[in-house]
């Protein structure tokens, strides 16, 4: 799965070394996903899966080692800015405005036609069960009805590489499956999907490819039933059975 | 092509960022009623000013004759450097929502925008006053087009001030993360500045009363020429304006020419600090304090009210910006201050007298006055203890006195140096130790009453503060109490042996007053602890 194909690149990062002040957040970590493929991006807390997203969109320059999306180098932020879309861990939305005016705003700003962005707009809207709280401010809306809406915002414009940084977390089972569908149709059509998370059965349901990060190294890569036979977990083991005796394991070698 | 683009999406950000600031200030009804008062008061104050303005108008025969214009020219366009340079670093230097706008449009974009949204607010909250004004001026000389004319000779001016000051607030605010302590430093600097400032002030007001100092000869002497004619520019027009001068035509293209510089390097300076971390991130860190989890020293750690009094005071240490809301004692007590620096001969007694009204003021002021909402993040835990109301707001009352009751002791004593009688100085410190109690009782009630839960900008910190109504309330009643009682403590110590029937009933009455007032206000705030704890 984790072929490299130079043509169909889509993220590409290359010896990601990040540190803040003493402290390394990132170690040496490189990859490649292909368009069309949704990853899954595992690791503990403080493992460092933020630091790299933020690397990967730019808004944070790596103390060493490069990033190529779809093979712009990442400080072109005019040409990255289409190729992008990131949902962070808190949604960056302006609690002022309606989700409405919002994602409006966000359209105008992409300079998506205004015709076709009205009718995406509407179409999120009631595919995440927004339609009828649209036209109330933001500030008034639950912690998951503002997750919805930072996740439509950033597919709003198709991106050829989306980033989503726990884009579950706070949403009901409802909603988690709207975004897991919304997922898979994105990959389908070749988007490729950097999905960072705790909830493995997330990635279990959705990611072509794992890695997993533990203290700023990625420590294993491969497809899930790879990284999950991987760990010798047994026969019915899980990915979360993997996930946490690789990261065990790497923990009792650090010390 | 990209040029055109970016002011595209410059011009929305800049009208989404008009609408953001628009409903934030009429969004709840506290603000909306502040914006009220603000603009019945100094609607008022131009209401009564545009007459005369009219009458200056017609009694203007030439430009020179305008008062104080070339005064103003200068230090408007200074002014206006400073206070951009002042919002860029304290809110419009970083964005809202960075991760999306960044990743969205380009920063000159965004830098545009911003600065764009600013010049449209400022000319919201200025142009309409400073328009009627020269309305009024034009009517008095018969010129209308002055309005029109003003407004195009300020636009290039307001345009040059907002670019660079934004991108020196910038600059300020890398600098600040370069050097931490700088900013610390000049927090600092910015309020002991205010004191020599408040004071000076007090000066100026006695010098220009008695003529050694005018205000017309200040903006004289710093009237720069080429800005003063420029600012006659927007004469053209009128029988007031001859030709252009030189300085005048150079001022113009300066500022042209200059502002797109402005931009270029507000530019560069933005995308360098917004695609940089911030290498000590200063997360507002409301922190739960553990009661048993530190030992607290003698005498604070014999009773569990004394122990959560020493918690306040560690997190007093390691959070000042949580008192921020003090500062506004600085403002009240400088012309307090200003007659000593006046008095020459005996200054012991008035030393005495600010330092027991200093004590007073801090015992209630520090930890009192929003005691609902500063304890209300440590809820669950505070209630989990065993620890009552009574225990809270008393533990409050104990981390005021540990700082009010030294100063309001030491003070007094230290003044004997400076002349105070000692008979005096021991009865202002006993007296002073009083009053902090009373203040302390006093101040957690009176804060009780509004409590105050979200964080909000207060001179340069995002903090919580009291409500400024209560901070005023107590304020008065305290200084005032402490006042009177020192008068009274004079009055009694000089006269000890032969007191009046009047004076003496008069100190009854304040002692009944300062002990039963301090006393049902505690009562109250324990009340309101005991409702939350019911909930
Ligand atoms: N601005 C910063 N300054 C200093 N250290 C930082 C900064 N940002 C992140 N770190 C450090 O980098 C490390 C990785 O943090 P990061 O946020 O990437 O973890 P994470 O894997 O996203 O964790 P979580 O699962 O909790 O979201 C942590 O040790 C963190 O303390
Ligand atoms: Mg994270």
């Amino acid at each position: 799965m984790v072929s490299t194909n130079a043509d169909a690149v889509a993220i590409e990062a290359n010896d990601l070394q990040k540190t803040y002040g003493t402290e390394t957040a990132l170690d040496t970590v490189s990859f490649s996903i292909e368009t069309g493929t949704v990853y899954g991006f595992l690791g503990p807390n403080g493992a460092g899966k933020t630091t790299t997203m933020r690397l990967l969109t730019g808004l944070t320059q790596p103390t060493s080692g490069t990033v190529r999306i779809c093979g712009t180098a990442v400080d072109d932020r005019r040409a990255i800015a289409s190729l992008v879309g990131y949902l962070p861990e808190t949604p960056p939305v302006y609690e002022a405005f309606s989700a409405r005016e919002q994602l409006e705003y966000v359209a105008e700003l992409r300079d998506i036609p205004a015709g076709s962005a009205t009718e995406r707009i509407e179409q999120y809207l009631d595919r995440f069960d927004l339609a009828d709280d649209a036209d109330k401010r933001i500030s008034t809306y639950s912690k998951g009805m503002k997750q919805k809406t930072a996740f439509i915002q950033s597919v709003l414009h198709d991106p050829d590489v989306l980033l989503l940084d726990e884009p579950t977390s706070g949403l009901d089972p409802r909603a988690a499956r709207r975004i897991r569908e919304s997922i898979t149709e994105l990959a389908d059509a070749g988007t490729a999907v950097f999905l960072s998370t705790h909830i493995l059965p997330v990635v279990e349901a959705v990611a072509d490819a794992v890695g997993v990060l533990f203290d700023g190294r990625l420590v294993t890569e491969g497809t899930p039933e790879g990284v999950t036979s991987l760990a010798e977990t047994g026969e019915d083991g899980t990915l979360e059975d993997a996930f946490l005796a690789v990261t065990s394991k790497e923990a009792a070698t650090d010390r | 092509m990209t040029g055109r683009r970016d002011v595209h999406h410059a011009i929305r950000i800049a009208r989404a960022e008009v609408i953001r600031e628009l409903r934030g200030a009429t969004g709840d009804r506290r603000r909306v009623i502040g914006l009220l008062m603000v603009g019945l008061f100094y609607g008022s104050g131009l209401l009564f000013a545009l007459p005369a303005v009219y009458a200056l108008g017609q009694a203007t025969g030439t430009v020179q004759s305008i008062p104080y214009l070339g005064g103003i020219a200068t230090v408007a366009p200074v002014s206006m450097v400073v206070l951009s340079i002042f919002r860029t670093s304290q809110q419009i230097g970083t964005i809202d929502s960075e991760e999306l706008v960044l990743l969205t449009v380009h920063p000159r974009a965004v830098v545009l925008g911003v600065i764009g949204a600013e010049v449209v607010q400022s000319m919201l909250w200025f142009g309409v006053p400073i328009g009627l004004i020269a309305t009024a001026f034009a009517l008095g000389i018969g010129a209308p087009t002055l309005p029109v004319t003003a407004g195009l000779v300020l636009l290039p001016l307001f345009c040059w001030a907002t670019v660079w000051g934004y991108a020196g607030g910038i600059g300020m605010l890398r600098l600040f993360r370069w050097l931490p302590g700088l900013k610390q430093l000049l927090k600092i600097g910015w309020a002991l500045a205010l004191l020599p400032i408040i004071v000076g002030s007090q000066y100026i007001g006695t010098a220009i009363a008695d003529r050694t100092f005018s205000i017309a000869g200040l903006l004289e002497t710093l009237a720069f020429e080429p800005l003063q004619s420029y600012v006659e520019l927007a004469f053209v027009g009128t029988e007031l304006f001859h030709s252009p001068s030189i300085g005048a035509i150079g001022v113009l293209g300066g500022l042209v020419a200059l502002t797109p510089v402005g931009l270029a390097v507000a530019t560069r300076q933005a995308t360098t600090f917004w695609f940089t971390d911030d290498p000590a991130p200063e997360q507002p860190q409301r922190t739960e304090r553990s009661v048993g989890g530190f030992e607290a020293p003698q005498p604070f750690g014999s009773t569990s009210a004394g122990a959560i009094a020493w918690g306040h005071l560690v997190r007093a240490v390691r959070q000042p910006q949580e008192f921020a809301h003090l500062m506004i004692m600085l403002v009240m007590l400088g012309p307090a201050v200003a007659p000593i620096v006046q008095v020459d001969g005996n200054v012991g007694p008035i030393v005495a007298a600010i330092g027991v009204v200093v004590g007073t003021y801090l015992a209630g002021a520090a930890f009192g006055l929003n005691p609902l909402g500063d304890d209300r993040p440590a809820f669950p835990l505070l209630l989990l203890t065993e620890a009552g109301p009574r225990t809270l707001v008393w533990s409050r009352v104990i981390a005021g006195l540990a700082i009010g009751a030294p100063i309001a002791f030491l003070i007094p004593l230290g003044s004997i140096v400076a002349g105070t009688p000692a008979l005096f100085a021991v009865g202002f410190a006993v007296v002073g130790c009083g009053m902090c109690l009373t203040a302390a009782m006093f101040a957690v009630g009176i804060g009780a009453v509004y409590p105050i839960y979200e964080e909000q900008e207060y001179w340069g910190t995002e903090t919580v503060v009291p409500s400024t109504g209560i901070m005023m309330v107590y304020f008065w009643v305290v200084a005032g109490g402490t006042v009177i009682g020192l008068i009274l403590t004079w009055v009694v110590l000089t006269g000890a042996g032969s007191l009046s029937l009047l004076i003496a009933a008069g100190v009854g009455v304040y002692l009944l007053l300062t002990a039963l007032v301090p006393y049902g206000s505690y009562r109250y705030a324990i009340r309101r602890y005991r409702t939350y704890t019911l909930e």
